[in-house]
């Protein structure tokens, strides 16, 4: 923080008033909070995916084109529940668990084939994962301007009936339904990582392979299903943009939220329980970034440094931790003991 | 006698623990001084003062007489002082030259000189009796060529003082054999070693002296020539240990575990497993012995389908289990205690809760939940049934010595029930008072009725615990025979895949077994 107020000097902008216009917007109205859950409720479940499949030593790093499949899904779906339209309207009650059903199966289906490259084939799945955004941004795009393109010219669907859109649950803002489901997402992936013997097989597995197979455990097929339940997750991400906030599918609709979720993931230090809180502030700082612009008269790309330096901090932190305990080894001579003399 | 090295009244305190508490030793030129100590004793932390990478609180090392000060590693080898650790410090696709000349500078230019580098190496490695090419990546090289470049790295540096820890844990007999050769040599040239280690056999083969320590301080010093065996495991656990196993008579019951005809190949597709049938039964245990690499982990690893069978059944209880899963081993009563306790037999970043139930996570469940209560109160009683020292079940597995994260597999293997158990090298790296725990343990199972595979490549502890010897050599079966009426020298030959009629068996020039070795 304190670097980043040398670069708002540097604007010319008082450091203060900078950060009081980036934390108030959104934390501190009732609008901005609205627009901040908006935010949060995708990165927050693609920050879940991710610890789903890291925690289980797939380091997935496709969430764009989860994000992008599930999104597209919703979408047709959606569309097809439109008043006229061949299906015809579907009560909200009945459309909402087909479209949660269709997020999660599309995104995970998408990752997972790249979990069955991995796992049967033994390919790199961050090469593999990386690439595979590319393909679904294109599918996309060819969606939107091919299938399922709105008459305009705007490569974009047609506005989703209003019937299908998720409920905005703040009265006053844009706060949707999206950020209840990311919450009970997270509770989820806490069960599942912590509570049931699924999950500790999963980190079994991610902690070391050759353990697990020893341990009879399954590792692909626990592999396999990591990268579905991971990519499930990105497909309800995009869901919940499309429902939830954008309510049509155009192309760009991602915006990078597939990686930036992933950094939240880091910051949360791969823990599921911490996602919610560490998206929110995320989120809320890309909220506070446009207000900061306003006001302050700032870049909003400054908002961007200063979120990646949190992430740098983050990532340092145990190298840093490291340091320190070897600088109190030179200094006080009192280091820790080493592991063999504690145990024995 | 002039005293090459002296280390003076030396203390040194971790939070907790006083690990090295008054230690004098003192070191010869020419001489090869063992330490010896149990884990935790504190010789590493005595070797690390000397080595540079710890400061003591309070002592002081003289060499010749002249007090000398041990800032960093790097002062410590500027003295003559050089250290090869257990874990070896090489860069694996680097070239032996390259491995050697990392972290010098000679010569003053900016650009690297190997070919003198490398003439260098070889004239040292000729003087020395260390074969091996400059050339060759280091990480195809066989571990006890490894261990040969990182004694040329201290050599090359002129190193007068040579600290090896633990170096032949690693070690097949033979490349043990070679190492000592090289320490003789050093030796006559006039070089200090100091062997740091816990083997006995080793030290009266080739030390001069022994140091050994226990409980942080060093309690004794003897010349090999007025010391035993028996005195020094005496000095060094600080009682009577008995290391003779009692088995009790008793005769094995029908057959639990039999293997037929099991063919078995490697990542390479070398045919490790070559037709081996065996038959373990209930209240027996059949050792496996031979030396290292010649199939036994294969056949283990089969036994359990963690590796593909390529011919042969394998039965338990007379059911054909060959083609299942290993869950499915584990549900019928095969229990595995791998050789390589920290990277398969347990998981090092969990708790010992969570170690406990390795393999029994389905076991313990309520409905769709784990039933975390009744594993910890399992963990628990594993901890105090076994005498697992341990902080608590929620310390990291990872930070147990090697003799309590053994336990902790070995009883969770054992408590799991199986009819079946194979066991390899329980007691590889582990002190006199883990090994007997172990081998009780074992004797107790086996009491139990269970029948129980052991590999080992330990010949001692085959003879002590197993009623019959079963000798692997290239992936065959050379002969079983009673431990009881067993000869050293008949196991040894057959171990070296000579037979009872004196022929070396077929394939015994085979090569395979070190198909990246450049001598």
């Amino acid at each position: 923080m304190l670097v980043t107020s040398f670069l708002f000097l540097s604007y010319g902008a008082s450091p203060l008033q900078a950060y009081f216009a980036l934390f108030h917007e959104p934390f501190g109205t009732l609008r901005g909070f609205g627009y901040s859950l908006v935010r949060t409720s995708p990165l927050a479940l693609i920050a879940l995916g991710t610890i789903v499949s890291w925690r289980s030593g797939f380091a997935y790093l496709g969430f764009e084109g989860c994000f992008v499949i599930g999104a597209s899904a919703t979408a047709w779906l959606a569309l097809l529940a439109a008043p006229g339209a061949r299906v015809g309207p579907i009560p909200f009650s009945l459309f909402l668990p087909l479209a949660i059903l269709l997020g999660f199966i599309a995104g995970g289906v998408w990752a997972g084939l790249v979990g069955l490259v991995r796992a049967r084939l033994g390919g790199n799945e961050v090469l593999i994962s990386l690439m595979s955004n590319y393909v679904a941004i294109f599918i996309l795009q060819y969606l939107v301007s091919g299938p399922m393109r709105a008459p305009g010219s705007l490569p974009e669907t047609r506005p989703l009936p209003r019937t299908t859109w998720l409920p905005f649950v703040l009265p006053g803002t844009r706060a949707h339904a999206g950020i209840l489901i990311a919450i009970a997402a997270a509770a989820l992936v806490w069960m599942l990582l912590q509570k049931m013997p699924l999950g500790y097989e999963l980190i079994v597995t991610g902690f070391n392979a050759a353990a697990a197979r020893y341990a009879g455990i399954d590792v692909g097929r626990r592999i396999l299903l990591a990268a579905f339940f991971a990519g499930g997750l990105g497909g309800l991400a995009g869901m919940v943009e499309v429902l939830g906030s954008q309510h049509r599918l155009m192309d760009g609709i991602s915006g990078g939220v597939g990686f930036v979720g992933i950094v939240v993931a880091l910051l949360a230090r791969l823990n599921p329980v911490a996602v919610i809180p560490t998206a929110l502030l995320y989120g809320g700082m890309t909220v506070g970034a446009d207000a900061m612009q306003r006001r302050a008269d700032i870049p909003s790309s400054i908002t961007f440094i200063l979120q990646s330096l949190a992430v740098l901090l983050v990532l340092a932190f145990d190298a840093l931790r490291y340091y320190k305990i070897n600088f109190a080894v030179f200094s006080r001579r009192t280091p820790p003991p080493a592991a063999e003399e504690v145990s024995e | 006698m002039k005293h090459t090295l002296e280390m003076k009244n030396i203390v040194k305190r971790f939070p907790g623990v006083l690990a090295n508490n008054n230690v004098n030793f003192t070191i010869q030129a020419g001489e090869i001084h063992a330490l010896l100590g149990e884990n935790g004793a504190g010789k590493s932390t005595l070797m690390q003062i000397l080595y540079g990478f710890h400061a003591m609180d309070s002592g002081e090392i003289l060499i010749d007489g002249e007090p000398v000060h041990l800032g960093s590693p790097k002062d410590a080898i500027a003295l003559g002082i050089g250290m090869v650790h257990q874990e070896f410090m090489l860069v694996r696709r680097f070239s032996v030259v390259e491995n050697t000349v990392l972290g010098l500078r000679e010569g003053g230019g900016p650009l690297l000189d190997l070919p003198r580098a490398s003439k260098k190496l070889k004239d040292l490695s000729n003087r020395h009796g260390l074969a091996f090419d400059p050339a060759a990546e280091v990480g195809s090289l066989p571990i006890g060529v490894q261990q040969r470049v990182e004694i040329m790295k201290l050599l090359y540096r002129d190193a007068r003082l040579l600290i090896l820890d633990e170096p032949t844990g690693v070690l097949t007999p033979q490349e043990k054999d070679q190492l000592f050769a090289v320490l003789r040599k050093l030796r006559e040239d006039g070089r200090s070693v100091v062997l740091v280690t816990h083997k006995l056999a080793e030290i009266m083969e080739i030390a001069d002296r022994v140091t050994v320590m226990r409980d942080g301080q060093a309690v004794a010093m003897r010349p090999i020539g007025s010391t035993s065996e028996q005195e020094l495991t005496r000095l060094m656990v600080g009682r009577e240990v008995n290391l003779r196993a009692e088995k009790s008579g008793q005769k094995p019951g029908g057959p639990i575990l039999q293997i037929e005809n099991l063919r078995v190949r490697d990542e390479t597709g070398h045919e490790k497993v070559r037709g081996v049938s065996l038959e373990v039964h209930s209240g027996e245990i059949l050792g496996i012995a031979g030396v290292d690499g010649n199939g036994q982990s294969e056949l283990a690893e089969a036994i359990l389908h963690l590796r593909e069978i390529r011919s042969g059944r394998v039965l338990l209880n007379g059911a054909d289990v060959t083609g299942l899963s290993v869950a499915q081993h584990r549900t019928m009563g095969i229990s595995y205690v791998p050789a390589d306790r920290r990277h398969i037999g347990s998981v090092t970043e969990m708790s010992v809760a969570d170690n406990a139930i390795l393999g029994l996570q389905r076991k313990y469940t309520r409905g769709i939940f784990r039933g975390i209560r009744e594993a910890r109160e399992s963990a628990l009683g594993l901890v105090a049934r076994f005498g697992i020292r341990t902080a608590g079940i929620d310390f990291a597995a990872g930070k147990l010595s090697g003799g309590n994260l053994q336990k902790l597999i070995l009883g969770r293997e054992i408590m799991r029930g199986a009819a079946a158990l194979v066991v390899e090298q329980p007691t590889r790296g582990l002190d006199v008072g883990a090994v007997e725990a172990v081998w009780g343990e074992l004797l107790r199972a086996r009491q139990e009725g269970k029948a129980i595979l052991l590999i080992s490549t330990e010949l001692e502890e085959l003879l002590n615990l197993a009623d019959r010897i079963a000798v692997m050599y290239e992936g065959r079966i050379m002969g079983v025979v009673d431990a009881a009426g067993a000869s050293v020298e008949e196991i040894g030959l057959m171990m070296a895949g000579i037979t009872a009629g004196g022929a070396p068996a077929a394939g015994s020039v085979n090569m395979e077994a070190h198909p990246g070795e450049i001598l």
